[in-house]
C-alpha cells in the first residue's frame, strides 16, 4: 500500500456511491446490514470524539469503504462506519472490492489478502490518514478460541473442508457462541479506529 | 435437491471457488453453478447446507464445503 501515489483519486472517490445509493444496489442481506446498522451504537464519547477529530485541520472527513455485500464481516462491520460518518458528518463512500482490483491492491491485508472491510480514512485535502480492516483484533482472537473449543469437542471434523452431517454440527456449534459476540465486536471496532486515528495523527 | 450434475454455491471473487471450478472444468467435470451473492434466495438456499463456499451438493445427496483445504468465504 501507498499513501503517496494512490488510485484513489478526489474524483474517483466522490464518483464512489454514497451508503444509501450502495444499499439500494445489493442484492443480497440488505436486511443484515438493516440489523447491525440498528444495533450499533457510539457512545457520547465516541460522537465528541469523531466530531471533535473531524473538525482539527487535518482530520478526517473522508471515509472509502471496500465491500462486497455478500461478506458478513462486511454486513456487521460497515453499518459501524456509517453510524461513525453520520454521527460526525464525514463523507463516506462504498467501492466494491471485485469491480475495483486496483484499489482493494492498496489495502490488501499483511499485503496479501483481499480482506473486507476495509475503511480508509482520507483529509479534507484527499491525504490519505489510517485505514482499518476486515474485523477487530478481539473476533479473530475469539473466533480461534472457539474453533479450538470446536476441535477439542469433535476432534475428527475437518474444520476447513468438512462434509455432510459434520457441516450442520459446526454451525449449530457456531451459531450458538458467535452472534452473541457481535455487538461487542462492533464497540471494539469503534475502539480499534479511535486508536488508528489517534495514533496516525499525532505521527502527522 | 439432488441431481444429475454436482451443484455448486459460489461466489464472485472467491479464490476457493475459483480453484475449485478450474480443478473441474480441466477435469471435464460437469456442474451447476449458483452465485450465492446474485439472489437472496440463492443465498439462503446455500447457508442451508454450510457457512462458507464452495459448498458441492453431490447428485447423492453428499455435501462438501471448502476446497483442498482452504475454507472459502463466509456467507454468514
Amino acid at each position: 500500500m501507498t499513501q503517496t501515489t494512490t488510485v484513489v483519486t478526489p474524483e474517483r472517490f466522490d464518483r464512489a456511491l454514497s451508503y444509501a445509493d450502495y444499499l439500494a444496489t445489493i442484492a443480497v442481506n440488505r436486511d443484515q446490514f438493516q440489523h447491525y446498522y440498528d444495533i450499533a451504537r457510539l457512545t457520547d464519547d465516541d460522537v465528541a470524539f469523531f466530531t471533535k477529530t473531524a473538525a482539527l485541520p487535518s482530520g478526517p472527513v473522508k471515509i472509502l469503504v471496500i465491500a462486497e455485500a455478500w461478506c458478513p464481516d462486511v454486513f456487521r462491520g460497515v453499518p459501524v462506519f456509517a453510524r461513525i460518518a453520520e454521527a460526525s458528518g464525514m463523507t463516506m463512500k462504498v467501492v466494491l472490492r471485485d469491480e475495483n482490483p486496483d484499489i482493494m491492491d492498496e489495502f490488501l491485508l499483511k499485503g496479501k489478502a483481499r480482506a473486507i472491510p476495509v475503511a480508509v480514512f482520507y483529509t479534507r485535502g484527499h491525504q490519505y490518514i489510517t485505514h482499518w480492516t476486515e474485523r477487530p483484533a478481539v473476533a479473530h482472537a475469539e473466533i480461534a478460541r472457539i474453533r479450538a473449543e470446536f476441535s477439542a469437542v469433535h476432534p475428527t471434523v475437518d474444520l476447513k473442508a468438512p462434509t455432510g452431517a459434520d457441516m450442520q454440527t459446526m454451525k449449530t456449534f457456531f451459531d450458538a457462541r458467535l452472534p452473541q459476540r457481535y455487538p461487542a465486536w462492533q464497540v471494539e471496532t469503534v475502539r480499534e479506529v479511535r486508536e488508528l486515528l489517534v495514533a496516525a495523527m499525532a505521527a502527522a | 435437491m439432488a441431481g444429475k450434475v454436482p451443484i455448486v454455491y459460489t461466489i464472485r471473487g472467491c479464490e476457493a471457488c475459483v480453484k475449485l471450478l478450474e480443478k473441474w472444468n480441466a477435469d471435464g467435470i460437469a456442474y451447476e453453478e449458483r452465485r450465492a451473492e446474485l439472489s437472496q434466495a440463492t443465498m439462503e438456499e446455500a447457508r442451508t447446507y454450510g457457512s462458507a463456499v464452495p459448498i458441492v451438493v453431490w447428485p447423492d445427496g453428499r455435501v462438501e464445503q471448502g476446497f483442498q483445504g482452504h475454507i472459502g468465504c463466509y456467507i454468514i
